[in-house]
């Protein structure tokens, strides 16, 4: 009789292992019967009989998926150091058992702690460590400006404060001035380096040491001596060779000869790495020996006395600055007020990286946010294998293992997938490291400060330890409570009364409830910088940025008289009007985004017939400069030919100038010449108005001039093209250069590109966080998902039960989402509120959009909630389709 | 509902209970370990057939029992199971939580072990 051939045909799919045995136990069974004296048929009706009853659950005969041999647990140990080890070798063994597992959990890890790595390193670099100056620390900035001024006014400090400051400061331990500038350097192909006039003040200061030659001695600066320079190492090594017979050698900068005193070792770098030499700078009286009135502007640092504050230096400041002699005129120029002086102090290092403060700490923010939800997403993965293991833990607990060695097992295996995940994280963030000065704008503050060095690197150990910890810690405490008779009592499916009711079902509820709440404080924070970053792009700038070429010619002072300016600036454009492609072409004297412009005071009389020194804006641009440009005629019209010569008295201003001033009727009115208040000039058109320097600058007057003469060294070039502007750069430059041999043209670029490299900064914010957003979003849809197959494998009997005593497919469908969408609301709210208390920081960076945009938080709860109910639906679908049969017999 | 569930809970553990006791005293094979818990349990314990290979496949998974074929001369090849040092261990510790179980039982309810 083939007892294996007649199990095989009734439990069709069995090992054959089992067959045999099966097939052995229907043997003996006949074998009985026949015993005690029943026939053949009789037999074979008890084994199929049993055969059958087998086969009404077949499910329950396969064997689970082969698994790896078991991991035989540690046993306990006297020795303490013995017992570490032995934990540590079976956590390794058993994350090798299984490696799919353990590689999402450390990628996850690894991710969450690169990320912050290297926002650590920035926030570090930038913001934290010291300046690479002596006394860095008592290194003060400051910032002149007048009472009541409203507008920012630039980082400045002017002649008046410094001169009366200097000799009687009794906070400082010396003060010293720096202007930053590009000079033109003759040579075969000219070239402009960036040079910083300083005073000898400041070197002292600073206490820097030069590679060779001497510094500046007090006396260097004067106007009558020959002038004389400092070049930065770099610059000795790529101009000269690294020749060592530099000093004393001439170099033409700017159509002055200066001599080379000194060469600065590669480490000086004042105020930044671009600086390639410096030339001493002089701080002149304010009433000059001729009685002339002269206000100069630089900025300024002090280093302060020991113990002094600097705001105790900048009171005194203010206090000896109001004696100065009175100069309104300019100061309204500058500072837009004729209040008394008003100074105040920063540390140096705040003062570099203000601008960039705000936003750095939003992202640290941003990203202790998204390793909390990778850390929690990983300790709930590790909760619910720690689930599965309950067995484990309980057999382990009865043979003897002490609570205090399944709590050290537990947070040992846990702490080596936080090294694991350290290890991999300090890896990835050393590969970021090597991206991150392409992937910050260039403008960036202290860039160069930000490396991966020791501290960062302690910093990336602490974090993956405490991430490591973190994870451990739920399961250690779920093994501290294992409970030996409830983990041998249950089999792996738990009992009916799943859903919230188990203690770890809860816990884990309440890690996704915070993964969705963070998961929409990120969210919210990145679509606010999106959308702002997007108004900002498409922004009104007032003109038309499409199409537009700028370049700037540089003009030296010695080479070129302001007559002659003129006439090539002139002579350039009338070439580029020539060259195939080019429609309009224009220069002015600061196109926006670009150079700054110049300011003035004028003493305009009003509507009301009052007359009021009023500041504004002047720029001097060509006749088709608008055009050119785009930039819109409101009311008037634009600069024609026959508005120049030497009598020509028009003006146009922009909107703004119209609004404040002008109650908006500005068409006919006269404004006094900047240089001869006799002249008076009759506006003849409005302009919209356009950006100076950023899309978040609110519009300030400006009055436009066609110029007789050129007095500053450079004009910028606008060139309108029917096609692509880029195609036109080296036609652009050779219409420039042959015009003017000896100039300089440089920032050849689009307008659109000039526009879009000013947005960097916005558009890195955005893009970050929209990282961080979305990579929190896939943790929170993943963890959610996790949880509810979870749940629903927990709530097997229960749904089975339900689905037994006639509960539909959609009631049970229900049943699910109703857990999903308790955890997703909840998430969501928490989320939302804690948004609304933290976009407040985000104010600062935003533009067009507000922190408490409704539309933004409605959308990411909306996006939120679908992703929730998309990974519910597994879920869901999975248990409306459970075998109440099976499930119950189970 | 919940003296059900109860009572379903008591019967699987103490099936596991009473194949781990059977294998303690030597190795058997499956048919034997059937026979013998409804001869020892006097059929109070409704163990059912079904229910032992796939009993005895979870207590092998979990390491607390080992099957391994024998062939005996003159008899058919059997698989045979017998204790691990783990179920040795599993075993004493549930029968004395069943004791203190009995023994809590029937204190309270004034129950009698049968």
């Amino acid at each position: 009789m083939d007892f294996r051939a007649r199990v095989r045909a009734g439990l069709p799919d069995i090992d054959e292992d089992i067959v045999a045995e099966l097939a052995d136990h229907v043997a003996a069974t006949y074998d009985s019967v026949r015993a005690i004296g029943g026939d053949a048929d009789e037999a074979l009706r008890r084994i199929d009989a049993q055969i059958a009853l087998w086969a009404s659950d077949v499910e329950s005969l396969r064997r689970r998926p082969k698994r790896l041999p078991a991991v035989a647990p540690p046993q306990p140990s006297s020795s303490a150091l013995t017992a570490t080890r032995q934990d540590i070798r079976y956590a390794w063994r058993l994350i090798r058992r299984q490696p799919g597992y353990a590689t999402v959990l450390v990628v996850t890890m690894a991710l969450g702690i690169a990320a912050t790595t290297v926002l650590g390193s920035v926030a570090y670099g930038v913001l934290l460590k010291p300046l690479p100056w002596a006394n860095a620390p008592r290194l003060v900035r400051f910032y002149e400006t007048r009472q009541g001024s409203t507008r920012r006014t630039p980082p400045v400090m002017t002649n008046l404060v410094y001169r009366e400051w200097q000799p009687a400061a009794t906070t400082l331990e010396a003060i010293g001035a720096w202007s930053t500038n590009q000079v033109a350097i003759a040579a075969q192909r000219p070239e402009r380096v960036r040079a910083t006039a300083i005073t000898p003040s400041l070197l002292t200061m600073l206490e820097a040491v030069p590679e060779k030659g001497r510094l500046f001695v007090a006396g260097d600066e004067e106007t009558s001596r020959s002038p004389v320079l400092l070049i930065s190492h770099g610059f000795w090594q790529e101009r000269y060779g690294g020749r060592p017979d530099i000093i004393g050698q001439t170099i033409r900068a700017d159509a002055k000869t200066y001599t080379i005193i000194g060469v600065m070792p590669a480490s000086f770098a004042f105020p930044d790495r671009t600086t390639r030499m410096w030339t001493a700078l002089e701080v002149p009286p304010v009433i000059g020996p001729q009685g002339n009135f002269s206000l100069s502007m630089f900025q300024a640092i002090g280093r302060l006395k020991p113990g002094v504050t600097p705001e105790q230096a900048a009171s005194e400041a203010t206090a000896l600055g109001r004696r100065g002699p009175p100069h309104d005129p300019v100061a309204l120029a500058v500072f837009g007020s004729t209040g008394p002086v008003q100074v105040t102090a920063i540390p140096m290092r705040d003062a570099l990286t203000n601008d960039v403060r705000p936003a750095i700490l939003v992202l640290l923010v941003a990203v202790f946010l998204l390793l909390a939800a990778a850390t929690a997403n990983a300790a709930s993965l590790q909760l619910a294998r720690a689930t599965g293991r309950r067995r484990e833990l309980a057999i382990r607990a009865a043979i003897g293992a002490g609570q205090a060695q399944l709590v050290r097992q537990t947070l040992i295996e846990n702490l080596l997938f936080g090294v694991l995940g350290g290890v991999a994280g300090i890896a990835l963030a050393a590969v970021m490291h090597q991206a991150l000065p392409a992937f910050l704008p260039a403008n960036f503050p202290r860039i160069t400060e930000i490396a991966f060095d020791a501290p960062i690197l302690l910093f990336a150990i602490v974090v993956s330890i405490c991430v490591g910890i973190a994870c451990g810690l739920l399961p250690a405490w779920n093994a501290a409570r294992a409970s030996v008779v409830a983990g041998l009592a249950e089999d792996s499916l738990a009992p009916v009364g799943g859903g919230l009711r188990s203690r770890i079902a809860r816990v884990r509820a309440g890690i996704m409830t915070g993964q969705v709440a963070i998961a929409s404080i990120l969210l919210i924070a990145s679509v606010l910088l999106s959308r702002s970053f997007l108004q900002m792009l498409h922004a009104d700038v007032g003109y038309d940025p499409t199409n537009v070429l700028t370049a700037t010619v540089i003009l030296p002072g010695g080479d070129f008289s302001p007559q002659r300016r003129a006439q090539v600036a002139d002579d350039v454009v009338s070439r580029l009007l020539t060259v195939p492609g080019v429609t309009r072409a224009a220069f002015t004297s600061a196109t926006p985004f670009g150079s700054v412009i110049s300011l003035s005071s004028l003493p305009l009389r009003f509507h009301d017939g009052r007359e009021q020194q009023i500041q504004t804006g002047v720029r001097f641009v060509s006749v088709g400069y608008f055009g050119a440009l785009g930039q819109r005629v409101v009311e008037g019209r634009e600069f024609e030919d026959a508005d120049r010569g030497d009598t020509s008295t028009v003006v146009i201003v922009n909107r703004e100038f119209a609004r404040r001033f002008l109650d908006g009727r500005a068409m006919g009115w006269t404004i006094p010449d900047d240089d001869d208040r006799a002249i008076q000039r009759r506006v003849i058109g409005v302009v919209e108005d356009t950006v100076r320097q950023s899309v978040m600058d609110t519009p300030e007057p400006e009055i436009f001039l066609l110029p007789r003469k050129i007095g500053v060294d450079q004009v910028s070039l606008v060139v309108r093209t029917d096609g692509d502007p880029r195609s036109l750069v080296r036609s652009v430059r050779v219409a420039a250069q042959t015009s003017a041999p000896s100039a300089v043209v440089e920032g050849v670029m689009t307008m659109e590109d000039k526009a879009a490299a000013t947005l960097s900064r916005p558009r890195l914010y955005a893009v970050l966080l929209t990282t961080f957003g979305a990579f929190a979003l896939t943790i929170a849809g993943v963890g959610l998902f996790g949880v509810l197959s979870y749940s629903v494998a927990l709530r097997a009997r229960e749904i089975g039960v339900r689905a037994a005593l006639g509960a539909r497919a959609s009631d049970i469908i229900a049943l699910v989402l109703r857990q999903a969408m308790a955890i997703a609301l909840t998430g969501i709210g928490v989320g939302l509120l804690a948004s609304v208390w933290l976009t407040r920081a985000l104010q600062g960076l935003l533009f067009g959009v507000t922190a408490h945009d409704a539309t933004t938080f409605a959308a990411v709860a909306a996006v939120l909630l679908v992703v929730s109910a998309l990974a519910t639906v597994l879920p869901a679908r999975r248990a409306a389709t459970l075998d109440p049969v099976k499930v119950l017999r189970a | 509902m919940a003296s059900n569930r109860l009572a379903q809970e008591l019967r699987r553990g103490s099936a596991e209970l009473l194949i781990l006791a059977l294998l303690e005293e030597r190795q058997r094979h499956g048919y034997e370990i059937g026979q013998l818990i409804a001869s020892r349990s006097e059929g109070a314990i409704n163990f059912h057939i079904t229910s032992l290979y796939p009993t005895l496949y979870r207590l092998e998974d979990a390491g607390l029992i080992e099957g391994r074929w024998v062939e005996r001369p003159g008899q058919r090849r059997r698989r045979y199971y017998k204790l691990t040092k783990n179920g040795r261990r599993v075993l004493a510790s549930q029968r004395s939580t069943w004791e203190q179980f009995f023994g809590a039982l029937s204190r309270v309810a004034k129950l009698s072990r049968a």
